[in-house]
This record gives structure tokens, C-alpha cells and sequence, in this order.
């Protein structure tokens, strides 16, 4: 019963890869042909209808509630002009030397990568930071990488994703902070190791281009004026109240909300700019929320008791228990959490890491280990991931490229987060 | 190229650009790169008329850089490149550079744009970046837009001003090459008359969710 559990997996894979069903609906479609090859009864107590179905669709729903409050806080960056002020001032100060502008706006990256993450993060940071680097002569890969690696050092510490390993592997908030903050200075080393590395050995480059004496009409956002230097700190409030404070995540988060409105808006336009934001923030949540549902449905799935059973022989024998083997083998597999494999954490990989902690193979915090290592590639480098999408082409490159640039140096990251994994927790 | 080039729509935006002055191609060029979008209009063209004034004074200066030529400018919106690694390269388009010439022919530019002189003004343009990033010439730009971000008794911090140095190189070209007007004029008429041949690629994410 296992292999055929495997080869549904392996066809769900290959639906995500060749892109015939997008992920959030081959999720659902997987954890049901799971559930009923494990042998599930249709309704019951571990069933197709009344488990996999009702309870696991509503599993991750404090992670569905950070991810709105991240995009709330995300597009209240935006609509105030904090981002934007940030990166100009950036550019101002350091804008004659490349590589300080560059560190500038992987600084600010870092610090948008901890409110929210995926598309809207990279615009954030991107839509001003990107071309702004660009006209200081940083090649348009290292532009799209920068944004990227600047995110994704910020990760370790978006609550969001605290919340939703948390609940999806079922350990405590501290749990999973303890490892993020093993895993930051890998993250945070790379980062810059990219930009230093990437800036030197590309140099400068600077265009004639057509579009450069085009007019444009001037949008809403570049109207924006500068937002006041004590808005600039709202990306902190909510890390410095949830790591400093160990104040829950989604009061940490809304106090970020809290002060990014009351020290950007007059009173009386209060009410008007929170619902809009509110409202917009749904629309960038919604993909990943659809995500989130078929994610805890697919956990659901692989945590059916049939499942565990036929399962648990065939993972435990591929699966390295020796600390060295076990960071040479998950190193060797880093690509596949590239382009929707298998070892995707927003995807196939949340039901395999569902399967490590409920066959007891691995510890529950190794797999956090595993988990977010993997992320840290796939936030960066994944060519199908949206953020990975977006700032390729808003830089005018292939997300192929930013892959290839970038792939070296997020390995190396999740080859330090399986080393400490193994090191403290095997 | 022919006179197929342009339709009417294009030749009326043209026409418009021609009455335009020298300078206002560089607010433009300034406007459309970031951190400037909101800026005052006059400080604009007070910078675009400072960098363009310092580029024509530059002093000529002979081109190091490897030359190369390839295709697909017009696909990229490119006229010319430079790139500092593995070593100082200018790339210059030749399909962009032919178009240019075509266009000149046709709009009757030849007197401010003599034959040669655009895939000069490439060479020029690019080759006065190097002397713009490196050298004391960068901080005697910084010093003549006087962009003040910092203040601090006797020590003042002036700014970058995103996008003078390419107001700088554009002027540079015209006084080297001997034009009889700006090349942002040229380019923003090349940008009119090869729009449907180079995409944005500034268009929303395909990718997937997440």
C-alpha cells in the first residue's frame, strides 16, 4: 500500500511539475487519493469527508490569519511610502558606490522579508530597489538576486512562517524560533556574501536604453512623499514585540499595524486607509491562504493512521539516521524542492515532513530543520515561486538566471541549517 | 526601414518630441528612474541642466574598452552597453544602430545626427561611465547638483542624484561627436518608432502561488 501512496505522490508531483493543476488543487486532489488508497472510510472518525476534508482545510488557520495580517502589513508599507522612503534614502546616501546601495536594499529586503513574504514581498522591496540598483549600474541578475537573498534572510524571522511550522509540525512558537534564530546567521551570511561576491565579480554595467527618455504618466504610489523617519522602524515593532517580548505572533503583528497607521496618517483618513488596506491585503493573501487550506488537508491525509502504517517501512529504510549521512543526503536533495518537487515546503514537502514526524522517523524539531532549510532554497531560488518570478522579470532577466546565480549560495544555507539540525537534534 | 517605420500617430509624437528642448529629455530620463518621481519639476530640470553642462565639459576621453557588436537590441530596448567584467566591454546594438540610422534618414536628422556619428556617440556615452564611477570626476558631479541630504556645522553629505550620470554621458557624446542635438532625442524618437518591437518586461508575476 505504500508504493502505490508513493506513486500518487509521484503523480501529483509530476501534475505540479508539468503544471496541469496548480498546487493548492493538486494538493487537495492528492491527500483524498491518499486517504482513500490508505483505507479510509468516506465519513467517521479518520475519514476521507469528516478528517481529511473538515478538519485539515481549517488546520493551518492561524498561519492563514498571519499571512493577512503580513500582506495588511505589507501593503500599509507600501501605501505610506515607508518601503519606498527607505530604499530612496538609500540610494541618496550610498548611490555612487554600487555595492553600499546594493547592501542598502538587501537590508531593506531583510527587514520587509520579516513582515511577509512570497510576490508581495519582492515588490516591496523590489519595485523601487530593483531599478534603483539598476540605475547605479548593479547588473539586472545581481538586482533580482539581491531582492531575493534579502528576503529570504529576513525569513528566519517572518512570523507567518513561525505560525505555520508551528501548527503544521505541531511544536511550540519557541521551539521554532530557537531554531530560526540558528538558522539567520547562515541566511544573513549568504546574503551578503552574494551581494559582495556577485558585485565584484559582475561589476558595473550601464545601458543606453529606449525607454530612458520615454514619458511616463506618474502613478498614485510615485506621488507618494517620504514617510517620517520613525515610520521607518514599523518593520521592527512586530519582531522586536515577538522576539524581544515573546508576544504572540498575531498581536505582534497587528501592533505593527497599529504604528505604521498612527504614524503615517492624519486621524480622519484612519478608518478609510485601514479597510482599503485590509481589503487589498485579502487579495494578496489569497493564493497563499488556497495554499494553506490544501496544505493542512494534505497533512491531514498523510497523518491517517492507514497512512502512517503503510508508509513508516518504506521512509524509515531511505531514510539516513547517521548525523553525517543525514546532512550529505538531504544536501545532495536540495533540488528537489526546486520547481514544485517534492521536497517543496509549500507543497509535496509538507505531507513528507508530515510522514517523518508521524511514522517517528525523524524528531519533530529535525524536521522543522529539514523544513526550513529547504524553504530558505526555495524562497530564493525556485523559478516557478512567484517572488523568484516577479523580481526576474520586473529586472528584465529569466528567473533560469536568478536561479542559476543565486542556487550556490542558498545551498550553502540549507547545507549549515542540516548541520545544525544534525548536530543538536539527531 | 523604410518609410513604413512610422505611422501617423508616430510621427505627430515625434514631431512633439522634436520641438521639445535638450534638457527636458534629461527631466525625463531623471523622472522615469526612481527615488525622482516625486521630486519638483524645476529641481529636475535644474539638475538635468547641471549634469548635462557638467557631461559637456567633460574633457574627451579615448575608449578602452573592448568594443563588441551583437543583435537583439531592439528585443532588449538596448542602444549600447557598457559592463565593467571580466573587462571593460561596450556592446553596441546593431539592429538598434541601424534603426537609428533609418529613422535620422527619414525624419531629416541627418544635420544633427551626421553619418557615423550615432554608433560614436555609443562609444562615447559608454566609454565616459568609467571615468564617472571611478575617479574624482563622481564627486565633482555630486558637488555641482549640490543635492544637500546631510548637513552637520561645516560638513555637509551631498547625495546621489539617481540617473545625472546618464544625463552627463548623453552630453558628453553630443559635444564629443560633434551633434547638433542631444541623444535623448533620438533615443526617445527610437523608443516612439521600435515600440512594438520591444516588450515590457515590466509585466506581472506568472508564477504560482507562494
Amino acid at each position: 500500500m505504500g508504493v502505490v501512496i508513493l506513486l500518487v505522490m509521484a503523480a501529483g508531483v509530476a501534475a505540479m511539475l508539468t503544471r496541469k493543476l496548480p498546487t493548492g488543487f493538486a494538493l487537495v486532489l492528492l491527500a483524498v487519493a491518499i486517504a482513500f488508497v490508505a483505507g479510509a472510510p468516506l465519513t467517521g472518525e479518520n475519514s476521507v469527508l469528516d478528517t481529511v476534508l473538515q478538519e485539515g482545510a481549517p488546520a493551518l488557520a492561524a498561519t492563514m490569519v498571519a499571512i493577512l495580517l503580513g500582506s495588511w502589513l505589507g501593503r500599509l508599507l507600501d501605501e505610506t511610502g515607508i518601503a519606498g522612503t527607505l530604499v530612496r534614502k538609500i540610494v541618496e546616501f550610498g548611490g555612487d558606490r554600487p555595492v553600499v546601495v546594493a547592501l542598502g536594499v538587501l537590508a531593506v529586503s531583510t527587514l520587509v522579508g520579516t513582515v511577509t513574504g512570497s510576490a508581495p514581498a519582492a515588490m516591496l522591496a523590489g519595485i523601487i530597489g530593483i531599478p534603483a540598483m539598476i540605475a547605479v549600474g548593479i547588473p539586472k541578475v545581481t538586482a533580482a538576486g539581491t531582492i531575493l537573498m534579502g528576503i529570504a534572510a529576513g525569513m528566519p524571522f517572518e512570523l507567518p512562517i513561525w505560525q505555520f511550522f508551528s501548527t503544521a509540525l505541531e511544536l511550540p512558537i519557541p521551539t521554532v524560533r530557537g531554531f530560526m534564530l540558528k538558522l539567520f546567521p547562515f541566511a544573513l551570511s549568504a546574503a551578503v556574501l552574494f551581494v559582495l561576491v556577485e558585485t565584484r565579480r559582475r561589476g558595473v554595467e550601464h545601458a543606453w536604453s529606449l525607454k530612458s527618455a520615454s514619458a511616463k504618466p506618474v502613478s498614485r504610489r510615485e506621488q507618494l512623499g517620504d514617510a517620517p523617519w520613525y515610520a521607518l522602524l514599523t518593520p521592527v515593532v512586530p519582531l522586536v514585540l515577538a522576539l524581544g517580548f515573546e508576544v504572540a505572533i498575531l498581536p505582534s503583528m497587528l501592533a505593527g499595524v497599529v504604528y505604521a497607521l498612527l504614524t503615517t496618517t492624519r486621524p480622519r483618513e484612519m478608518n478609510k486607509r485601514l479597510l482599503r488596506t485590509l481589503y487589498g491585503a485579502f487579495e494578496v493573501a489569497a493564493a497563499p491562504m488556497v495554499l494553506f487550506i490544501a496544505i493542512g488537508i494534505l497533512l491531514a491525509a498523510v497523518r491517517l493512521p492507514g497512512a502512517v502504517e503503510s508508509l513508516e517501512p518504506l521512509v524509515k529504510a531511505v531514510s539516513p539516521q547517521n548525523p553525517v549521512l543525514f546532512v550529505l543526503v538531504f544536501t545532495l536533495l536540495v533540488p528537489l524542492c526546486l520547481y514544485r518537487g517534492p521536497l517543496n515546503v509549500f507543497g509535496l514537502g509538507a505531507g513528507i515532513a508530515g510522514v517523518l514526524i508521524a511514522a517517528g522517523i525523524y524528531p519533530a524539531v529535525a524536521v522543522l530543520g529539514l523544513a526550513t532549510s529547504y524553504n530558505q532554497v526555495f524562497g530564493v531560488s525556485d523559478p516557478t515561486s512567484t517572488q523568484t518570478v516577479w523580481s526576474a522579470q520586473y529586472a528584465g532577466v529569466t528567473p533560469q538566471q536568478v536561479m542559476l546565480r543565486t542556487l550556490p549560495y542558498v545551498w550553502a544555507v540549507a547545507l549549515g541549517g542540516f548541520c545544525v539540525t544534525a548536530a543538536t537534534y539527531l | 526601414m523604410t518609410a513604413a517605420l512610422l505611422d501617423r500617430a508616430a510621427r505627430t509624437a515625434i514631431a512633439e518630441l522634436e520641438a521639445e528642448d535638450d534638457v527636458e529629455f534629461g527631466v525625463r530620463l531623471l523622472r522615469n528612474t526612481p527615488t525622482h518621481e516625486r521630486r519638483d519639476p524645476a529641481l529636475l530640470r535644474r539638475w538635468a541642466a547641471t549634469a548635462d553642462a557638467f557631461g559637456a565639459g567633460l574633457p574627451p576621453v579615448a575608449a578602452t574598452a573592448r568594443i563588441v557588436e551583437s543583435d537583439g537590441g531592439l528585443a532588449k530596448g538596448l542602444l549600447a552597453r557598457y559592463t565593467s567584467r571580466p573587462v571593460p566591454t561596450v556592446e553596441l546594438f546593431t539592429d538598434t544602430l541601424a534603426l537609428a540610422d533609418a529613422l535620422i534618414d527619414l525624419l531629416g536628422w541627418r544635420h544633427w545626427y551626421p553619418a557615423g556619428s550615432v554608433r560614436a556617440a555609443a562609444v562615447a556615452h559608454e566609454a565616459v561611465h568609467g571615468q564617472l564611477h571611478h575617479g574624482p570626476r563622481k564627486k565633482e558631479l555630486k558637488r555641482a547638483l549640490g543635492h544637500v541630504v546631510l548637513r552637520a556645522g561645516r560638513h555637509t553629505l551631498y547625495g546621489h542624484v539617481a540617473g545625472a550620470d546618464e544625463i552627463a554621458a548623453h552630453a558628453h557624446a553630443r559635444t564629443v561627436c560633434g551633434l547638433g542635438r542631444s541623444p535623448l532625442l533620438l533615443t526617445a524618437a527610437l523608443a516612439t518608432a521600435a515600440e512594438p518591437q520591444h516588450g515590457s518586461s515590466h509585466g506581472p508575476p506568472h508564477g504560482r502561488e507562494k
